[in-house]
């Protein structure tokens, strides 16, 4: 798999101190991204002088939120250019060119955000500088971050575990309540993992709060591990960071937690697989993660259970008598330490009902797409399969739910216990 | 007064996917799945054999299969997960195999997508549903949409289709949908006859009696609902004693009207007696969700020394297998 997973594994072997620290190594430098990009800026300056028409090559990646009609195959830009929209365009470019060749030569990483705020007049939009980046990238066969190109941090990550940075700071994950924003994994040069046993991917930010506060990966029946989120679609650098957590840990397990939704699956599926749109960009998946939830069994047996609840104690129990019905949730093996010695057993009595909403005609329009995705991969194994027929049983249910569905009046802790020592 | 089904036949994993739907003839069934492939078994042999496979049926799967009931036997309609319908039909005497007659491109289908679809008893016409809740009927000779019927409001689509059921007489059209509405359509005067409440849950089944005096519709309430089809009354409701009963997915009526059957997504297949208003019989192989229940069309014929005539009925779903029963006779 990754070329240095070997060094990495060595050096764990030979680490006197701890062998829960792991190196992470440089990403090996594209020297061909600095000779790539001067050459781009020599054919213009070359043009120039010849007095024609500037031009850069630049191909599109199949891009979902390219416009229609909007220079489809569009192998060049040109300057001047036929009209004021391709000169703009050029001109968005060149911008981008330059400032990716500073960043190269001085070794500094620039964030796309910074990129859009520094030029809004000329990009117009963060979209317009994303796409212009990826696409850049994809035609000179580089990954994005081999311009210094990064996108601002976005995931979040809680745990006790320790990312020691290049210039020497030690980020404590497991310090502020409410996680901590992912630093970029270029700039972490070694991770302290502790007793981290497990890794778990939330898609929802509210549900990774909710965790974090709770400091669930410290006191989980599973052991401690690791919560990330990426509050919603995943981007590149949780990817990334994902992936080189993996490759210098591969016996931490992976789960990943994802709406019961066609947006869910292909959040989960991201995660695992990549996105067709940056498929260009290496090290950015990690196949061996596993679909904790939520399926449908969990939302079919979350409305009996409700069920039961509400046939057995909607007579007894009132609003007032909420807190006597807290009680001391997990006592055996004097355990109450490292757990939460109080978890509230209030049981939920919404109609189950509200845990599903109908799916709408787009949600069954990005089921059927998902689900031809699936069908024409190379390989359909029993992932793949569960997946199908997950989204079959949506569409025949007409139902989605949210992680909520499975949780315990916010509470999702006990669910989780179940399903991390089950596995 | 109770009564007993025994299992005659099981077809273990007779799908490699979950089974979504059953389709009786009088002499094979039909069963389609989330694979591509709809099988045919024999149901006039003892070990229901598998008779034919339409290989490649519908790529996605297949979430609906039908024949008419009381029909010849020699039409057949499928809806895959893409949405398109297949039209199936057999030329030439009993032995002859299944063919696809023709199929109905999901963008011929204007308006939301091909959900529920029934065969009318003469397997000339073909009534589908759509997710913006109108029912489409298809002459399926000319190959020529005859009719629609609208539910929603001028200014938009109506709430989505689950299901739809022709009388045997040809005269009525039922659909269930997710609001918890029933609507009876006249076919002759082409325009709806009565809106039925009462459910107020998404309608997952909506059956007419053989006689065509009754319909029954199912779904998330869990209860079985009876409306009157000579004045659009509800008349009674099929309940289990139990306090929240599970989703209903599927209903059948008997060849006689005494009995309805239904499936349920925990996995029960119950026997009601209509006119008692009880169930009669309750079985359940597993705890996995059951997707369709049918009657087999009552046979002249013994099916094996030593079984008698009785109905037998097939329930199937996420266990993969294809379940038979009979009613225990001479007991």
């Amino acid at each position: 798999m990754s070329p240095w997973l070997d060094v990495v594994l060595n050096d764990d072997l030979h680490l006197p101190v701890s062998r829960s620290i792991v190196t992470i190594p440089r990403f090996a430098p594209q020297e061909t991204a600095l000779e790539k990009i001067e050459n781009l800026l020599e054919g213009i300056i070359d043009a120039i002088s010849e007095g024609r028409e500037l031009t850069i090559p630049f191909r599109t990646t199949r891009s979902p939120q390219a416009q229609q009609g909007d220079e489809p195959n569009c192998d060049l830009v040109r300057f001047p250019g036929r009209t004021i929209q391709e000169a703009r365009r050029f001109e968005a470019l060149f911008r981008i060119i330059e400032l990716s060749h500073e960043a190269l030569l001085s070794g500094n990483i620039i964030t796309k955000r910074n990129i859009f705020y520094q030029n809004v007049d000329l990009f117009k939009s963060q979209g317009v500088v994303d796409d212009l980046v990826d696409n850049l990238a994809y035609t000179l066969g580089l990954g994005r971050e081999d311009l210094n190109i990064v996108a601002a941090a976005k995931g979040l990550i809680s745990g006790p575990v320790d990312l020691i940075l290049r210039g020497g700071d030690v980020v404590h994950c497991n310090l502020p309540p409410g996680g901590i924003l992912l630093p970029h994994i270029a700039s972490v040069e070694k991770v302290d993992f502790h007793e981290a046993k497990w890794l778990l991917v939330v898609e929802k930010e509210a549900t990774f709060k909710t965790l974090a506060t709770s400091q669930y990966a410290n006191n989980s029946f599973a052991g401690p591990g690791v919560i990330v989120t990426a509050k919603g679609f995943p981007d590149l650098a949780t990817r990334r960071f994902l992936s080189v957590m993996h490759s210098a840990r591969p016996h931490l397990r992976l789960y990943g937690l994802v709406d019961f939704d066609p947006h869910g699956i292909a959040i989960f599926r991201t995660y695992k697989s990549g996105s067709k749109r940056l498929a260009h960009e290496q090290d950015t998946t990690v196949p061996e993660m596993r679909w904790l939830g939520i399926r449908s069994s969990d939302v079919l047996s979350a409305s009996r259970r409700d069920n039961l609840d509400i046939s057995s104690g909607s007579d007894s129990q009132s609003s007032q008598d909420v807190s006597s019905q807290e009680s001391v949730a997990y006592s055996h093996d004097g355990s109450q330490e490292r757990h939460p010695s109080k978890r509230q057993k209030i049981r939920d009595s919404r109609d189950p009902v509200e845990f599903f909403l109908p799916l709408t005609d787009a949600d069954r329009k990005k089921a059927v797409d998902l689900m031809n995705d699936i069908r024409s991969t190379d390989v359909v194994d029993g992932d793949n399969l569960e997946q199908l027929n997950e989204l079959q049983r949506m569409l025949m249910l007409n139902v989605k739910a949210e992680i909520q569905a499975v949780d315990d009046f916010g509470n999702i802790a006990s669910w989780l216990d179940e399903r991390l020592c089950a596995l | 007064m109770s009564k007993q089904y025994l299992t005659v036949h099981t077809v273990d994993q007779a799908h490699p996917t979950e089974i979504f739907s059953l389709a009786p003839t009088p002499t094979s069934l039909f069963s389609a799945s989330g694979s591509s492939s709809i099988r045919i078994h024999s149901t006039v042999e003892p070990t229901f054999p598998l008779q034919q496979e339409l290989i490649g049926a519908h790529k996605l799967g297949c979430h609906h299969v039908t024949t008419a009931r009381d029909g010849a036997g020699i039409v057949a309609a499928s809806v895959g997960f893409s949405g398109e319908i297949k039209i199936w039909r057999r030329q030439g005497g009993n032995g002859a195999a299944w063919e696809l007659w023709w199929e109905v491109a999901p963008t011929k289908t204007s308006g939301g997508d091909v959900w529920a679809v029934a065969l009318s008893a003469d397997e000339n016409y073909l009534a589908c549903t759509t997710s913006d809740g109108r029912i489409h009927v298809w002459d399926l000779n000319a190959r020529e949409r005859v009719q629609t019927y609208e539910t929603g409001s001028s200014t938009g689509g109506g709430s989505f289709a689950l299901s739809v059921d022709l009388s045997r007489d040809g005269k009525l059209t039922a659909s269930g949908h997710e609001s918890g509405a029933v609507y009876v359509f006249n076919n002759d005067a082409g325009r709806m006859a009565y809106s039925l409440s009462g459910l107020a849950k998404p309608v997952r089944a909506v059956a007419f009696s053989p006689g065509c005096k009754r319909l029954a519709a199912a779904g998330n309430a869990g209860v079985i609902a009876i409306y009157d089809m000579d004045h659009g009354e509800h008349v009674g409701n099929l309940t289990a004693p139990s306090s929240r009963p599970a989703w209903i997915t599927s209903l059948d009526w008997n060849d006689t009207g005494e009995y309805l059957l239904s499936g349920s997504l925990d996995g029960k297949v119950k026997v009601w007696n209509v006119a008692q208003g009880v169930c009669v019989a309750t079985h359940s192989e597993t705890e996995d969700a059951l997707w369709s229940v049918k009657w087999l069309p009552r046979s002249d014929r013994v099916l094996a020394p030593g079984m008698s005539k009785a109905e037998m009925f097939c329930a199937a779903g996420a266990s993969r297998n294809l379940s038979f029963y009979r009613e225990a006779t001479g007991m």
